[in-house]
């Protein structure tokens, strides 16, 4: 009787200690928090994991480097700053739940977050908890209309890629493009853009085609591609998917100019493509090394440390300047004696307005946009070299 | 505190979400993965009927369930005239073309979603009142299943799952009790998909991809599948353990295939020790292993 009870009892056992032992976990987390009110708290949220984990990783590596630098420089008002980082897998809805964590239970008062289609799944709970929300990464045009408390330190797409668009007509004369783009937020706003701008400018759009974000095979697009016979191919996609599609036009035996955008300025596709990459054009709206002193500086200690090229360059130096331009955000709340809270850290965004970031030069915040020069480079024996600059 | 109840509402929804598919899955016997784009269904339905018309939340959430049943009924005619292998192809090929279709479409905000869904209530109590309604919700979900299933009905559905031809034999309409099943089930999913959308503000074709077949199908099967309690239990573990993980504060090295690896190890474990699930008694385990095996061998046989 007695060992027929037994099972009952130590699964009931099991059971509630392990929903205490859930529970329990969160109220110390919690209450750690009281005790040390002190450093200035920046929740982040990227991918640090799943698909997007090479860029998200390096992203926070960045950001890091800033939180180092303005803590060993004695932090904002003798207060040290300090990252809250979680994981988002660049998903919707585990970007929600670290939200709600970082409001609820780390109260960080601001949020760097990145990945357009995050972004707008976070965007509800910034506006209704009034946490300010600044975009870092991600370049879909609609983040300028997600609400009141969500702001972009990143420009949208609008920027770079319209001023690809009049270039590929004006300075390279092409007349006849086509535009493959990844099926999802980063790729369908961009694409109407270049489109749109193409057509405005003059040119014409002979092929317009999706492609799956897990797509491997690409030879049904590209003989369409084909048949449409254009003078030039704007790819945007993700440097998951962009190499593939360049090496299998080639392999098809177009050998037209490829144009991407700032995801694709990356070493890796070089090396994925080796002769297949030369002439590809990408868009960065950060300077390079030879626009900007801080850059090589940066650069250099990242190899140190890192024993390797950061993945994504361009978008490494915003993350960088995104801790700086918060840390200013924060200095200028607390000057004015106020609490470090959404509201107040939103006040200063829009008074500040115009910062000198580092690593990307001037930065002025335009409403819910940013305004920022951008950079054309192009692949020449294996190397990006710069072709363009445009205000 | 907040944060908790944020937590709990999901689990909420989830308890509502497993159990509606276990209903379905392990009471119907009915092998289908499409549950999550009923969800899918009722979330878009209400978020679009709160954007565009601004109809009251409640009404919304019952025309997202109302095209839940529909759509159900459609694949189930369709579909449940083939059953066990088929049917889990057919319901997979429902929900990926039906996620297609939704990531291409303008209105549904394509595969970014749509974000603008109306806060209808606001204020500090929002969170503990939608933990009142959809917490309400759950449990009322768990207590008509029971009642459904404990009752004569719910003999007929055992039955029909577990031997059809002698069930049909007694001149009972199988094809019938399979669809109301099915309709039932999936009803249920789109309430909860109403519910998500209502409280996240935000709904994206990828929050109802394969992967959350998957997720739904650990809840019921780690929880006790065909049991009342177990999709509630196996809810509760699967929202709560990765949300304790992430105050573990590990690097993101380790944190990163640490869910996989909890997941996979749970499932394994209970795979080989507790077959009838966390809820499922003891003995019926050794039942359904004995069974597992005589069906087997049986399989090896033919």
């Amino acid at each position: 009787m007695h060992t027929k009870r037994m099972p009952t009892l130590n699964r009931r056992r099991f059971l509630q200690s392990a929903a205490a032992a859930g529970l329990a976990v969160p109220l110390v987390g919690s209450r750690a928090w009281a005790q040390s009110k002190d450093p200035l708290k920046i929740g982040v949220t990227m991918p640090l994991t799943g698909s997007q984990a090479g860029y998200g990783n390096d992203f926070v590596i960045g950001m890091r480097q800033a939180l180092k630098d303005l803590n060993d420089a004695g932090g904002i008002a003798g207060r040290p700053l300090e990252l809250i980082v979680l994981d988002t897998q660049a998903e919707p809805s585990l970007g929600i739940n670290a939200m709600n964590r970082l409001i609820n239970v780390d109260k960080a008062p601001v949020i760097l977050t990145a990945w357009s289609a995050v972004v707008k799944a976070q965007a509800p709970t910034a506006n209704r908890e009034k946490v300010l929300l600044l975009n870092t990464g991600a370049n879909a045009p609609e983040i300028a209309h997600l609400g009141e408390f969500v702001y972009t330190l990143f420009p949208l797409a609008d920027v770079d890629i319209s001023a690809l668009a009049k270039y590929t007509y004006d300075k390279l004369g092409k007349r006849k493009a086509a535009v493959l783009y990844i099926n999802n937020d980063t790729g369908i706003d961009a694409a109407k853009v270049y489109k749109d701008v193409f057509e405005k400018t003059g040119g014409q759009v002979v092929a317009y085609e999706a492609y799956d974000p897990r797509a491997t095979e690409f030879s049904g697009m590209l003989l369409k591609v084909r048949a449409a016979s254009p003078d030039m191919v704007h790819v945007h996609g993700l440097l998951t998917d962009v190499p593939m599609v360049i090496a299998q036009m080639r392999q098809l035996g177009l050998q037209q100019r490829v144009s991407s955008y700032s995801a694709g300025y990356n070493q890796k596709l070089i090396d994925q493509l080796g002769p297949a990459a030369e002439d590809f054009i990408v868009t960065s709206l950060a300077p390079g090394a030879d626009d900007n002193p801080n850059v090589p500086q940066f650069l250099e200690r990242w190899k140190k440390e890192q024993n390797r090229h950061p993945n994504g360059l361009p978008y490494i130096q915003y993350q960088y300047d995104s801790v700086q331009t918060t840390a200013q955000l924060f200095k200028h709340v607390l000057e004015k004696k106020q609490e470090p809270t959404g509201e107040t850290m939103r006040a200063a965004l829009l008074a500040i307005k115009e910062f000198d970031s580092p690593l990307t030069g001037k930065t002025v915040v335009d409403g819910h946009r940013v305004r920022k020069p951008v950079f054309l480079l192009s692949v020449e024996k294996g190397q990006f070299k710069p072709l363009a600059k445009l205000d | 505190m907040e944060y908790i109840l944020t937590i709990v509402v999901l689990i909420a929804i989830f308890v509502i979400l497993s159990s509606s598919y276990n209903l379905v899955i392990g009471y119907g016997g009915l092998a289908t993965v499409a549950h999550p784009i009923f969800y899918a269904l009722g979330a878009y339905t209400s978020a679009l009927l709160g954007i565009h018309f601004g109809l009251p939340a409640a009404i919304c959430v019952l025309a997202g369930a109302l095209v839940a049943v529909v759509a159900s009924i459609l694949l189930a005619l369709s579909a449940l005239r083939v059953a066990g292998d088929y049917l889990l192809i057919a319901s997979l090929g429902f929900q990926l073309g039906l996620l297609q279709v939704i990531k291409n479409f303008e209105f549904t905000g394509g595969p970014g979603g749509i974000s603008a869904i109306p806060n209808t209530i606001t204020g500090p109590w929002r969170t503990p009142a939608y933990l009142l309604i959809c917490g309400g919700i759950a449990a009322l979900t768990v207590w008509l299943i029971a009642r459904i299933v404990h009752g004569p009905y719910g003999r007929a559905i055992t039955a029909m799952r577990d031997e059809e031809l002698a069930f049909s034999a007694l001149g009972r309409n199988a094809m019938t009790i399979k669809v109301v099943v099915f309709a039932i089930g999936c009803g249920i999913a789109g309430i909860a998909g109403g519910l998500y959308a209502f409280y996240f503000q935000y709904v994206s074709p990828d929050q109802f991809e394969v992967l959350h077949s998957a997720a739904m199908l650990t809840m019921v099967v780690l929880g006790g599948m065909g049991t009342t309690m177990g999709p509630v239990v196996g809810a509760v573990v699967l929202i709560a353990i990765p949300q304790a993980i992430t105050f573990l504060n590990l690097p993101p090295a380790v944190m990163a295939p640490m869910q996989g690896i909890i997941f996979t190890t749970l499932v394994m474990l209970f795979l080989f020790l507790r077959p009838a699930g966390l809820v499922g008694p003891l003995s019926r385990d050794r039942m359904a292993g004995r069974t597992a095996l005589e069906k087997s061998s049986g399989g090896v046989a033919e």
